[in-house]
């Protein structure tokens, strides 16, 4: 059968989340000029968990 | 704005995963259906999901952030009374037409429902539209990465260009959903912490609204009369030419994104596409516009640190909105995520109007009228020719657009022309069936042609009244609703008095094409999120609901 469009989706966000939130604790006062958070940590914790959600259904749907 | 290896490397990443979905679906592709339909096989959320993101393009994100520091939240009629209205109507009441009659294409919908002449000025008009709007994605692109990250014109537009053909090629109308809706979850989870930054920033709405003219953070409390708004519109005119005219022929009429429903795997699939489309359609205004206002906001209180750049003519350069936040809010990293999704945002531009030209190309121009009857296999290799041949014109068109101050208002224009009169021809073909072919073909050529007059006749910021100049209007924008009202009016009644002179169809020719003639689907027994009419009720609810909030 086709492709289920959720792994790449989940496989791109998860590898975006591990990137941002590995860099975020890496250089955490890498801030643009008006933030005062570590952007890259919280957004790119929100894309680990997208991404994560989107293979366990991709994978819960296979079974 | 310069990109550090953290941000290259997001972007080459999304650039693997596009190319490798293309990859990945080269072997579903073996017939001119599978590749320019999709083999009729795409899930629901799937289908909806692309519906609502191969829209959502260049002239969207870049676009709307300005209009919304331009306009204010008005802007949000685009979305709101613009875009979810007819969604809704498309969904409920003209797919079944759509998807039942098995056209492959709205044109061929055309020349089942009316004639020949009708389906061919309408795939025509249709197809040059489409390679015309995908240099236009073409050119924005490549001069914000000039403007923004030194990066050179051409190479802009040949890397996007050959990405965008490589994975048509392969993976046919297929990739090109599956990369809408990548870039459509690009698009909220990399650019929606612009908008919650942007609003922390402001410190929230209600420190927005103070910061501002009241106009600018209200939807309707001033369109009494078009001089108390920025956008120079009133209430008449906002319903009925974009809420009504130009809204309803663009979604309802446009291959584009009728063709991304009418790939759904089933006939309710493709009555709930639009319907899943509009909830996420009704949040977007949030993530393109709000950063637009916000920006006017911080730029409008001192010390902000914050500050919209201008033009040399002293006034704001408006389609700095988006580049500039960027800039300010987004570290190393998430710049990244955030410049991937504006190069994802337009691709998928590109690639939207590139599907719906080859199939349009193949089927209604080349198989019609050059050279019927040849096998399957020769239509996917004219098919697979006409995704080359489109992009190379989109190429070539890019290199020919003007410079527009709103992106917006150009391609509103070329809509006005093209697509206005179009939703007049559809609504009659599907619920009168007295209408006849004769009488749909002279009200398409008499609603372009009233289109083009009124636009010859009056004038707004300068433009139009290239004939003599009767009107004036107060913007370009209430000019494009005027004579998108005048095009569906004059194709309305033109093509009432010419269908009654004329001789319609039997009846029996047009069984699943008109109301009335077909069946209606019954899905009173299924559950109610698989029943288009009570999800079309839910989202009514919503969208009220947020008109009465930013009343």
């Amino acid at each position: 059968m086709g492709l289920d469009l959720r792994y790449p989706i989940g496989l791109m966000f998860s590898i975006f989340g591990l990137l941002l939130t590995g860099y975020g604790r890496a250089f955490p006062d890498a801030r643009a000029p008006l933030t005062t958070v570590n952007v890259n940590f919280y957004a790119g914790a929100v894309m680990l968990l997208f991404g994560v959600v989107m293979l366990a259904l991709a994978q819960r749907a296979k079974r | 704005m310069t990109l550090t290896l953290i941000d290259y490397l997001i972007l080459a990443t999304y650039f693997a995963f596009v190319l490798g979905i293309g990859f990945w679906l080269r072997q579903q592709v073996r017939s001119s259906g599978e590749f320019l339909l999709s083999g009729r096989s795409i899930p629901l959320w799937i289908a909806g999901l692309s519906f609502m993101a191969a829209n959502l393009g260049a002239q969207e994100v870049i676009g709307m952030s300005a209009s919304g520091a331009k306009y204010g939240i008005m802007t949000a009629h685009f979305y709101w009374v613009g875009a979810v209205p007819a969604m809704i109507f498309v969904g409920v009441f003209m797919m079944p037409f759509y998807y039942g009659s098995r056209a492959r294409s709205v044109p061929e919908y055309l020349k089942l429902r009316f004639d020949e002449k009708t389906r061919t000025f309408n795939a025509a008009t249709f197809a040059v539209m489409t390679v015309f709007s995908s240099g236009i994605s073409m050119y924005a692109l490549g001069r914000l990465f000039q403007l923004l990250l030194g990066w050179s014109f051409n190479a802009c537009v040949l890397l996007s260009a050959g990405i965008v053909l490589i994975y048509i090629y392969l993976g046919g109308l297929t990739a090109s959903i599956y990369n809408e809706v990548l870039q459509f979850f690009l698009i909220v989870l990399g650019l929606a912490p612009l908008a919650v930054l942007c609003a922390m920033r402001v410190g929230g709405w209600d420190s927005l609204r103070s910061k501002l003219p009241a106009v600018m953070t209200s939807l309707w409390a001033h369109t009494g009369s078009a001089s108390q708004n920025p956008m120079g519109v009133d209430a008449f005119s906002l319903l009925a030419g974009l809420g009504f005219v130009l809204s309803f022929g663009y979604w309802c009429t446009d291959f584009l994104l009728v063709q991304r429903a009418m790939a759904a795997d089933s006939m309710s699939s493709a009555r709930r596409a639009p319907l899943v489309a509009a909830f996420p359609k009704m949040i977007i205004p949030f993530i393109v516009i709000l950063p637009g206002i916000g920006a006017m906001a911080l730029t409008a209180a001192a010390g902000s640190g914050y500050h919209l750049p201008m033009k040399e003519s002293g006034v704001y350069d408006f389609d700095q909105v988006f580049p500039t936040l960027l800039a300010q809010f987004f570290p190393p990293g998430m710049l990244g995520v955030g410049i991937t999704a504006l190069m994802a945002s337009f691709m998928s531009g590109m690639a939207g109007n590139v599907t719906a030209f080859n199939t349009v190309w193949t089927y209604d121009i080349y198989e019609t009228h050059i050279r019927p009857g040849a096998g399957d296999q020769h239509y996917l290799k004219v098919g697979k020719l006409a995704t080359v041949a489109g992009i190379l014109i989109s190429i070539g068109a890019a290199y020919l657009a003007t410079i527009y101050n709103n992106i917006m208002d150009l391609l509103q224009l070329v809509f006005g022309f093209v697509n206005a009169p179009l939703f007049a021809t559809f609504l009659l073909g599907m619920f009168w069936k007295r209408a006849t072919g004769h009488g749909a073909f002279t009200g398409l050529l008499a609603g372009t042609a009233g289109a083009a007059l009124t636009h010859g006749l009056t004038i707004a910021e300068g433009k139009g009244a290239w004939i003599a100049q009767v009107h004036s209007f107060p913007s370009t924008m209430a000019q494009n609703f005027w004579i998108a009202i005048v095009a569906w009016t004059t194709c309305f009644l033109v093509t009432i008095l010419v269908s009654l002179a004329t001789r319609p169809h039997s009846d029996q020719q047009m069984r699943g094409l008109v109301w009335g003639l077909t069946e209606r689907p019954d899905d009173t027994a299924r559950a109610w999120h698989e029943r288009p009419a009570v999800l079309a009720m839910i989202v009514g609810v919503v969208l009220i609901a947020l008109n009465w909030y930013f009343w």
